[in-house]
C-alpha cells in the first residue's frame, strides 16, 4: 500500500502574484513593438526637434548652440507670420463650414432608408489618400479642366485661375479640405443624432417644437459633446495642413498664398536645410495648437451640455 | 574629448538619427553604400560596386540604365547600381539623410541650388589630383570655363557639370510674322545686329497684335542673363552690387516695365492647362526663354518647323555671357571604392559619356569639349550652333548665391514683386542686396 501525501496548497495570494507577473511579461511582449515604434518615430524625433530648436544645424556640419536665436528669428520672420495667418484662415473657414455641412448631411440622411449608400459616397474621400485627392482636384482646377469648362460654358465668362490667383488659391485649398473631411464628421454626427432618446424628441414635439427648434434647441445641445470633439479634431487637423497644399499648389502657391505652418517647417528643414529654425517653428506650432485647444476647452463650458449637467 | 563636445556629438547624433529615421520612413529603398573594393583587376582597373543616384524622367532613367550596362560591359570588374529618386524636390533631402547616416551613394547628382552647401560641408571627394593623374578619363580642361560655379572653392574641384542647358530665346516665326515682323532674330544675331532696341521693338509689335511678347521662368538665369546682356553687373565676388550699378538699375527698370505692361509674362504664374508651353505651340507668343528641352515640346506638338532659337539681345548687338542651367555629379568623400567611383564619374562625364547620354533627341547640351555633334546632328533648330555659342561663354549661378540654400528662389520672389508691379526696380535691387548681405554675410 502506498500512501500519497497531498500536494501542499499554494496560497491564493502567491498564485495571484505569479499570474500578475506572467501577465505583466506578456503585456510587455504585446505592447513592446508599439512602444519601440513610439520611442523611435514619435518620442525620438520630438526630443530631437526640441533640442534642435536651440541649435544651428544643416544636417552636414557640426551642431552649434544658438540659445533662443531661432525663436527670435522665426517670430520676426514674415514668412512664418504669413504661414500662421494662412493656417488660421484655413482653420477658420474649413472648420465651421465643414462641420455645418456635415451636420446638414447627417440631419438629411437620418431618416433616409438608403443612407448607407450615401454614407459610403460621402465617406469615400476620407479613406482616399490626400495626395490622390489633391491631384484629382488639381486636374479639376486646371484652366482647361472640368470646373473651368463648366463655368466658361454656363456663364460665358473667363473661368477664374483657381490655383494661380493668390486670393483664390487659399479658397481652393479650403474647398478640397472641406470636401475630403465632411464625410467623417457626417458619420460621427449621424451616430450622435441616432443616439438621442426618441422620448425627448416626442416630448419636445408635444410642447410644440418645430423642426428648426428641435434641431437648434434639442438635438444640437444633446450632441454638443460630439460637436465639440469634432471641432477640436478638425481644428488640430487644419493647423497641420500640409499634403493638400504641397500637392495642389506647388511651392506654397503664388506669392506664398497657401503657405501653411507645416509647409513652412518642411521648407525650412528639407528645402533649406535649416533644421534649427525649422524645429523652432515646430515648437511654435505646438504652442499655438495647445493655446487654441485650451481656448476651445475653456469655451466648451458655455456651449457644451453633458447629460450629467 | 571634452564633456561639452561629447554632448554636442550625442545631440547631433540623436538629431541625425531622427532625421534619417523620418526620411527613411518617407522614402522607399535606400541609397546603400557600396561594398568595399575587392581589389584591382589584373589590368589595374579598379573593382567593386558603385552605387549612384539621380533624379530624372523615366526616359532619362532608361538612358542612365543603358549607360550602366555599357559601362559594366567595358569594366566587368565594376558593378554599377542606380538608385533613382523620381522627384527633384525630394532628392536632396533624401541625399542629406543618407550623408548624415553614412549610407549615401558613392556617386550622386547635385542640383546647382544645393551644390554650394554640399561643397562647404566637406562631404565631397576633392577631384583635382584625380583628374590630373595619368590615365584619367577626363581632365579639368575638358569642361567649358564658367560652368563649375560653386563646384570649385579655393582652387579645388568637388563636382563637375554632367550636362548643361543655356537659357535662350526660342522664337515663333509664325507669331512674329502675324505681328508684322519681317526680320529674323537669328539672322540679325549672326551679323551682330540683335540689339535690345530691336528686341523690344519686336515685343511691342507682338503686344500690339494681341500676342504675348516674351515668356520667362522666374529664376536666377532670367534676371541675371538680362542684367549681363545689358552690360550690368549683379555680383562683385561675394557681394551683390546690382543696386549701385547704374547699368543694372536701368536694365532692371526696363525689365520691370515690360512685365508690368504685360508684354513680358512670368511663365510660372500661368494657370495649369493654359501654361507657357501651350501658349507657345499655339503661336500666341513671340519668344520663350528656355533650354534645349524645348525641342521635345515643339516636336510633340508637331510645330517644330516654325521655331528657331536666338541669344539674348544686347545694347550693341554683340554676344554677351548669359545664364546656363546646370546640375552636377559628385563623389561621396566617404566612398569605400574611390577609384571605381572616380572611373564611373569620369566615364559618365567625358565626351563619349555625354554623347551616349545626350544623343538621339537629348534634352541638354554637353558640358565638355568634343561632344557638340549631339546638338548639331539633327540640324535642328536651324541656329543650333547658337546654343553651343551661348554655353561657351555662359555662366552658371553665382557661387556666392548658390552656396546659400533657397537664396536664389528668395531673390526670384523679390523680382516677382517687381514684375507684378508691387515694387520698383531700385527698391527690388536694394531688397536683393540686403537679403544677399544677410544670407551670404558680405
Amino acid at each position: 500500500m502506498t500512501t500519497t501525501r497531498p500536494a501542499p496548497a499554494v496560497p491564493a495570494v502567491r498564485r495571484t502574484a505569479a499570474w500578475r507577473r506572467r501577465d505583466r511579461r506578456w503585456g510587455w511582449v504585446f505592447v513592446g513593438p508599439q512602444l519601440i515604434g513610439m520611442v523611435l518615430f514619435i518620442l525620438g524625433p520630438f526630443v530631437a526637434s526640441l533640442v534642435l530648436a536651440f541649435a544651428s544645424w544643416d544636417g552636414l556640419t557640426a551642431l552649434k548652440w544658438v540659445g533662443l536665436a531661432n525663436f527670435v528669428d522665426q517670430l520676426t520672420d514674415e514668412l512664418l507670420l504669413k504661414s500662421i495667418v494662412n493656417t488660421l484662415l484655413i482653420a477658420l473657414i474649413t472648420v465651421p463650414v465643414g462641420l455645418a455641412l456635415a451636420l446638414l448631411i447627417a440631419v438629411a440622411l437620418e431618416k433616409l432608408r438608403t443612407r448607407s449608400l450615401y454614407l459610403v459616397l460621402f465617406f469615400a474621400p476620407v479613406v482616399t489618400s490626400t495626395v490622390a485627392v489633391a491631384m484629382i482636384w488639381q486636374q479639376l482646377f486646371r484652366a482647361d479642366g472640368v470646373l473651368s469648362g463648366f463655368i466658361a460654358s454656363t456663364f460665358h465668362i473667363d473661368p477664374p485661375d483657381w490655383l494661380g490667383d493668390p486670393h483664390l488659391a487659399l479658397i481652393s485649398v479650403c474647398i478640397v479640405t472641406i470636401w475630403s473631411s465632411v464625410g467623417l464628421n457626417a458619420v460621427i454626427f449621424l451616430a450622435g443624432l441616432q443616439g438621442i432618446s426618441p422620448s425627448l424628441i416626442e416630448a419636445a414635439q408635444l410642447d410644440g417644437a418645430g423642426a428648426w427648434s428641435l434641431l437648434t434647441r434639442i438635438r444640437m445641445p444633446l450632441i454638443s459633446p460630439i460637436i465639440f470633439f469634432s471641432t477640436i479634431v478638425a481644428f488640430i487637423s487644419s493647423l497641420q495642413t500640409f499634403d493638400t497644399v504641397f500637392v495642389l499648389t506647388a511651392d506654397a502657391g503664388p506669392d506664398n498664398a497657401t503657405r501653411t505652418i507645416v509647409y513652412h517647417i518642411y521648407d525650412l528643414g528639407f528645402g533649406r536645410f535649416e533644421f534649427g529654425p525649422s524645429s523652432a517653428a515646430s515648437v511654435i506650432l505646438l504652442v499655438l495648437t495647445l493655446v487654441i485647444t485650451g481656448l476651445q476647452f475653456a469655451a466648451q463650458k458655455r456651449f457644451v451640455h453633458y447629460e450629467s449637467d | 574629448m571634452s564633456m561639452r563636445s561629447r554632448t554636442h556629438k550625442l545631440l547631433a547624433g540623436l538629431a541625425a538619427a531622427a532625421l534619417a529615421l523620418g526620411l527613411a520612413a518617407c522614402s522607399g529603398g535606400g541609397g546603400t553604400a557600396s561594398a568595399p573594393s575587392t581589389g584591382g583587376s589584373a589590368a589595374g582597373t579598379p573593382s567593386g560596386t558603385v552605387v549612384w543616384s539621380t533624379w530624372g524622367t523615366p526616359e532619362e532613367l532608361t538612358r542612365f540604365k543603358d549607360f550602366n550596362t555599357q559601362f559594366m560591359k567595358k569594366y566587368p570588374t565594376i558593378k554599377v547600381t542606380l538608385n533613382p529618386v523620381a522627384s527633384y524636390s525630394d532628392y536632396h533631402s533624401k541625399l542629406l539623410a543618407q550623408l548624415t547616416s553614412n549610407t549615401a551613394p558613392d556617386v550622386f547628382y547635385i542640383g546647382d541650388d544645393k551644390l554650394g552647401q554640399f561643397v562647404s560641408a566637406n562631404v565631397l571627394l576633392p577631384l583635382n589630383d584625380r583628374m590630373a593623374a595619368p590615365g584619367s578619363k577626363i581632365t579639368k580642361d575638358a569642361f567649358f570655363d564658367g560652368l563649375f560655379g560653386a563646384a570649385q572653392t579655393d582652387g579645388q574641384t568637388y563636382a563637375a557639370p554632367n550636362d548643361v542647358n543655356p537659357d535662350l530665346f526660342w522664337y515663333d516665326k509664325k507669331a512674329l510674322a502675324a505681328a508684322g515682323i519681317t526680320e529674323d532674330p537669328a539672322t540679325l544675331a549672326a551679323s551682330d545686329q540683335w540689339t535690345t532696341a530691336k528686341f523690344l521693338e519686336m515685343n511691342d509689335k507682338l503686344k500690339a497684335a494681341g500676342l504675348t511678347g516674351s515668356m520667362y521662368w522666374n529664376y536666377w538665369a532670367t534676371h541675371y542673363s538680362w542684367i549681363s546682356a545689358q552690360g550690368g553687373k549683379a555680383y562683385d565676388g561675394n557681394t551683390f552690387v546690382g543696386n549701385t550699378d547704374p547699368k543694372t538699375v536701368a536694365a532692371v527698370t526696363t525689365l520691370g516695365q515690360y512685365f508690368q505692361n504685360k508684354t513680358f509674362v512670368v511663365a510660372d504664374t500661368l494657370p495649369e492647362g493654359a501654361g507657357a508651353d501651350s501658349i507657345f505651340v499655339r503661336h500666341k507668343a513671340g519668344f520663350f526663354v528656355q533650354g534645349r528641352y524645348t525641342i521635345g515640346t515643339l516636336k510633340s506638338a508637331g510645330v517644330q518647323a516654325d521655331y528657331d532659337v536666338v541669344r539674348w539681345p544686347t545694347a550693341d548687338g554683340k554676344a554677351a555671357p548669359t545664364g546656363v542651367a546646370a546640375s552636377y555629379l559628385a563623389i561621396n568623400k566617404n566612398t569605400k571604392n574611390a577609384d571605381a567611383a572616380f572611373l564611373f564619374w569620369s566615364e559618365f562625364l567625358n565626351a563619349d559619356g555625354q554623347k551616349f547620354r545626350l544623343a538621339g533627341g537629348g534634352n541638354a547640351v554637353p558640358s565638355v569639349k568634343g561632344a557638340d555633334e549631339v546638338v548639331l546632328e539633327d540640324n535642328y533648330p536651324a541656329n543650333a550652333q547658337g546654343i553651343l555659342d551661348a554655353r561657351n561663354i555662359g555662366f552658371v549661378n553665382y557661387p556666392a548665391e548658390a552656396k546659400v540654400p533657397a537664396l536664389s528662389s528668395d531673390i526670384s520672389d523679390l523680382f516677382l514683386k517687381l514684375y507684378e508691379g508691387k515694387a520698383d526696380a531700385q527698391g527690388t535691387l536694394d531688397a536683393v542686396a540686403a537679403l544677399a548681405k544677410e544670407k551670404i554675410g558680405s
